[in-house]
């Protein structure tokens, strides 16, 4: 953003930001922990024949539906989730000021990361709740009576999404690590000041 | 998946869901093993860190808070694990009022990880270079 726009605001921090704490890299986190265990639970569901000595080994009662519950419920809190992390994610990097004369460790400079992880952000947000309106039609319909809930392919396809969210984590990473977004201490050096301000 | 499962717990409380209790007790179990990893990490990245005198205070807190929080969570875990073979219709007071204390300590313990990324900058590149060049 254009600092002279920034200053229309007044009451920005150091950060850029209204407050002290990015709002967007904390929900990720939601994003991320709830997708990846319902993709997992439901792999575990899947293999579930192979596992169920270990289960016993364990001592730990399952039954197969409730593995697949797991995957259910989990993917759609993340789908909830992940429209505030993106919501969250517009907001910030709308106000961000990153340091312009860094280049990333992918070769990138800030602009490309910033539009990449956008547009990164919004197609993962799109592909998860994809995700979970095909898991919806494998739970409610097309496999309801079925002891396998969920079709191979679908659990290759969020295999498929952990990738892309890995590139998406590391651009976002970069944007706060090498290009300073939001980060106080960052934002202090590139001021010439001494972060033990702080 | 500490959060979540609380959430499930809660939600399964008030609309008599049993299982929205397995989705809490699958959630809380992952997370159980997961806090290890993330200490493991945790160790390595904070032995590396050298944090600079202003961060160090904040550093401490978030250790020792992790580890805590993994026989913590490790506690509540093993409570629902008994809770779980009862096969209680539904959950005991004082085991909610427990996981809620163990929802603050996570969102404290995020947001003393947020402040030493997002306001102490550990591991970001200026603030290493800063380091290198003589900040402490």
């Amino acid at each position: 953003m254009n600092p002279d726009l920034l200053e229309q605001w007044g009451s920005l921090g150091v950060n850029g930001l209204p407050y002290i704490i990015p709002i967007h890299p904390n929900l990720v986190h939601l994003t991320l922990g709830l997708f990846i265990a319902a993709i997992a639970f439901d792999i575990v569901g899947a293999l579930f024949p192979v596992e169920k000595a270990v289960f016993k080994f364990l001592a730990i009662p399952v039954t197969r539906s409730s593995l697949f519950d797991v995957g259910w419920y989990n993917l759609v809190a993340s789908a909830i989730v992940t429209f505030f992390t993106v919501m969250a994610g517009l907001f910030e990097v709308s106000l961000a000021v990153p340091l312009a004369d860094v280049t990333s460790a992918w070769g990138l400079h800030a602009l490309q990361t910033m539009i990449l992880h956008g547009v990164g952000g919004v197609l993962i947000l799109t592909l998860i709740v994809g995700m979970t309106v095909w898991r919806g039609f494998q739970r409610y319909q097309w496999r309801k009576d079925m002891a396998r809930q969920v079709q191979w392919s679908y659990l290759a396809a969020g295999l498929f999404i952990f990738a892309l969210m890995f590139v998406q984590g590391t651009l976002g990473a970069h944007l706060g690590g090498e290009f300073g977004v939001h980060i106080t201490a960052d934002q202090m050096l590139h001021l010439g000041e001494n972060p033990n301000q702080l | 998946m500490v959060l979540f499962a609380v959430f499930c717990d809660i939600t399964g409380y008030f609309t008599k869901n049993p299982k929205l209790y397995e989705v809490s007790w699958w959630n809380l179990t992952f997370a159980t093993v997961s806090i290890f990893i993330a200490i493991i990490f945790g160790q390595i990245e904070a032995g590396l860190a050298e944090p600079y005198r202003a961060s160090v205070s904040t550093l401490n807190v978030h250790t020792v808070l992790g580890w805590s929080l993994s026989g913590i969570l490790a506690l509540v875990t093993g409570w629902r694990y008994v809770i779980r073979l009862q096969e209680r219709p539904q959950l005991p007071i004082p085991y909610l009022a427990v996981s809620v204390l163990l929802v603050g300590l996570v969102c404290i313990q995020s947001y003393l990880g947020s402040l030493l990324v997002w306001v102490y900058g550990l591991h970001t590149i200026p603030v290493v270079d800063a380091i290198r060049g003589g900040l402490s």
